[in-house]
């Protein structure tokens, strides 16, 4: 509890808090704007915190993840465009809700859904993750390595589309980050003999290029589409404690459904919103409303897609390892600020997780006091003329770069990365995963070589030790299970006769 | 099992990708052996560019097999996609070699971006030049004097 308090406390300094707000008001704006994600909206901030301090950098960065995966719920009801990927649930049901008359309440019960989500996984976040950081100190090199091995297969073959796709993203994240000078032998290596590949790829211009460049390419392929729209209103906004009674149940199944997709390592709110989505449509007495304005898809919708965050910032602080892809954004922001995720960050950088774990509660109650008083005005962000805003991120693509290490190096970078995001992307390669992959292969790396070097280069450990035996299972079962599935599902020759 | 992607670009995706890794490859046989542990510097990423290889052509394979799509026309969206990319590359070349300060480069870049995705209409490039000039000599007034914050350009 002392910690919380002194987290609490850190937060409401008047700076910190001045962020706080910052950033979930940011994070609303970005996520109220269909193409503008909050990965980019965090890949771009992160320049900036450079002359932050390392607590006021992660107040303002989760203050933003809390307030972009809320944010989209507005254009999803309104417009029927989910202002990021995590929200394309809410539009099933929400556009419907507000074409009939009702888009205060629609957005209302988002509101209060999203906010109970909130809470909800926040006590996970809050009770899991120091427990969580003990049990990993436990882990040795082969531990870690397998840990890490089942979290990429798992993003890969939960990822959108093929999963062969997946793995290759996650694969090729792998070979992006290993061109530098091999940390363990000293040797360069994928340098090509190039001194400006020494220091390796960084991870800033890497992440501006996949999320926003190839974002901004993507968007202006799509400037033409039309916008269906319903006015805003916020009558029926404020929801009342009888609908908290009636859709309790619901809220509370959604949330913990989030919560714990979010502890999977990278798996995001996406998922976390359709399995909610599907569970309440399972189990509701008039699944037939759903997509024609059931207000328990709404709520389902958006009580997952909050609680990931919180549940997704548990494996981050616990273990390292990245929730969700804005979480491996995050890793990016600790080690820029010479932080190393862990299970020793309550020991080393004890301040910093409680004031990150403070923000999450934080923000959530700034995130419903903005959504309740502003969801009108924040609607009218997603009618900005896009063909005026996309160039102009693009310089701030470049200028936030730039500022990494003054070289335009970092520059080319980002944009050869953007092309290749935005290939990635029309070619339905899920981009998690690679950046997944990019932030995690160094440290699986590291930790195969270092169990290598104690067992003078005996692998079985990985097969004799309990939790590494564990992960590793996982991983394959994760690996086959999808491979068996087709192969049940492919018609036999009798069912073909037939 | 077909994810809908056009066969040309999965197979385009996965050449490319194939060409990559070959290279890394190629590049990473000269590595020595480890001294000072088993592995090395080069078994880890020959055997992701190797696995890369591998499930690319897993995917040149299922794409072979689906039947062609439609070839579509050049839409007019692409053209300004592919502008856009001209624009900023020309930009950022222009920020390398210094040609001029990050104002007028900025300025001049959003002057012609976002013009050419408003068609250059007369009526919409008055707010065009607006934005362009209070971006250009905004962001540098902000990132130099509040931020203190380098700039690229001269």
């Amino acid at each position: 509890m002392d910690g919380l308090l002194s987290g609490l406390a850190t937060v409401f300094q008047p700076l910190a808090f001045f962020y706080c707000v910052l950033g979930t008001v940011l994070g609303i704006a970005v996520g109220a704007i269909p193409g503008l994600t909050g990965a980019m909206l965090i890949a771009l901030t992160l320049p900036l915190t450079y002359y932050m301090t390392p607590t006021d950098a992660v107040v303002l960065l989760i203050s933003m993840y809390v307030g972009a995966i809320t944010g989209g719920l507005i254009t999803a009801t309104l417009l029927r465009m989910p202002g990021t990927p995590s929200n394309v649930m809410t539009t099933f049901d929400g556009y419907p809700m507000a074409r009939a008359g009702k888009p205060g309440r629609a957005l209302g019960l988002g509101i209060a859904a999203s906010f109970v989500g909130g809470l909800v996984s926040w006590v996970f976040l809050w009770q899991l993750s120091k427990p969580l950081s003990i049990w990993a100190t436990r882990f040795g090199p082969f531990e870690y390595f397998t840990l890490i091995m089942m979290a990429m297969v798992l993003i890969a073959s939960v990822s959108q589309g093929s999963m062969v796709k997946g793995l290759i993203a996650g694969l090729l994240g792998m070979l992006v980050s290993m061109p530098g000078v091999d940390p363990s032998s000293g040797q360069p290596r994928l340098t090509f003999d190039w001194y400006m590949l020494n220091g390796g790829l960084k991870l800033l211009p890497v992440l501006i290029g996949v999320f926003a460049v190839s974002q901004i390419i993507s968007d202006i392929l799509e400037l033409g589409r039309k916008v269906e729209r319903v006015e805003a209103s916020s009558s029926g906004i404020l929801i009342r404690l009888r609908d908290y009674r009636k859709h309790g149940l619901n809220m509370l199944r959604s949330s913990l459904i989030g919560t714990f997709v979010g502890i999977l390592p990278g798996v995001g709110a996406s998922i976390g919103s359709v399995i909610a989505y599907t569970a309440a449509k399972n189990v509701s007495r008039t699944p037939e409303r759903f997509g024609q304005g059931a207000e328990e898809g709404v709520v389902a919708s958006e009580a997952a897609n909050n609680a990931t965050v919180g549940g997704a910032l548990v494996p981050l602080i616990a273990m390292g390892i990245p929730g969700s892809v804005i979480d491996a954004i995050l890793i990016g922001a600790l080690m820029v600020h010479s932080i190393q995720p862990g299970p020793t960050l309550f020991l080393t950088n004890a301040d910093v997780v409680w004031a990150m774990i403070a923000t999450a509660l934080v923000a959530n109650f700034v995130m419903l006091a903005v959504m309740l008083g502003t969801a009108g005005w924040v609607a009218r962000l997603a009618y900005l003329p896009r063909s005026h805003l996309l160039p102009v991120i693009v310089v701030f693509c470049i200028v936030g770069s730039f500022g990494l290490d003054n070289t335009m190096f970092d520059v080319w970078v980002m944009l050869i990365f953007g092309l290749i995001g935005f290939a990635l992307e029309r070619a339905r390669y899920p981009l998690g995963p690679f950046v997944i992959g990019f932030v995690l292969a160094p440290l699986m790396e590291e930790k195969l070589r270092s169990g290598l070097m104690m067992t003078a280069g005996d692998i079985t450990p990985i097969f004799t030790r309990p939790i590494a035996a564990v992960f590793l299972l996982c991983a394959v079962l994760l690996l086959v299970w999808p491979l068996i599935g087709s192969w049940r599902r492919r018609p036999t020759s009798d069912s073909l006769a037939e | 099992m077909s994810d809908g992607t056009d066969r040309r670009v999965d197979i385009a995706v996965a050449l490319f990708l194939i060409v990559v890794c070959a290279i890394g490859l190629f590049e990473t046989r000269s590595l020595p052996p480890g001294t000072f542990e088993p592995l090395g510097s080069a078994p880890v990423p020959q055997a992701v560019a190797g696995l890369i290889i591998l499930l690319c052509l897993v995917v040149i394979v299922r794409a072979l097999r689906r039947p062609p799509a439609e070839p579509d026309g050049l839409e007019r969206s692409w053209l300004d996609a592919g502008a856009v990319i001209l624009f900023t590359l020309a930009y950022a070349a222009a920020m390398h070699f210094r040609l001029a300060s990050f104002a007028i480069l900025t300025t001049a870049f959003l002057t012609v971006c976002i013009g050419a995705l408003v068609r250059f209409r007369p009526k919409s490039m008055p707010v065009v030049l607006i934005v362009a000039l209070a971006t250009g000599f905004g962001c540098q007034y902000v990132f130099t004097r509040v931020f203190i914050v380098d700039l690229p350009g001269l």
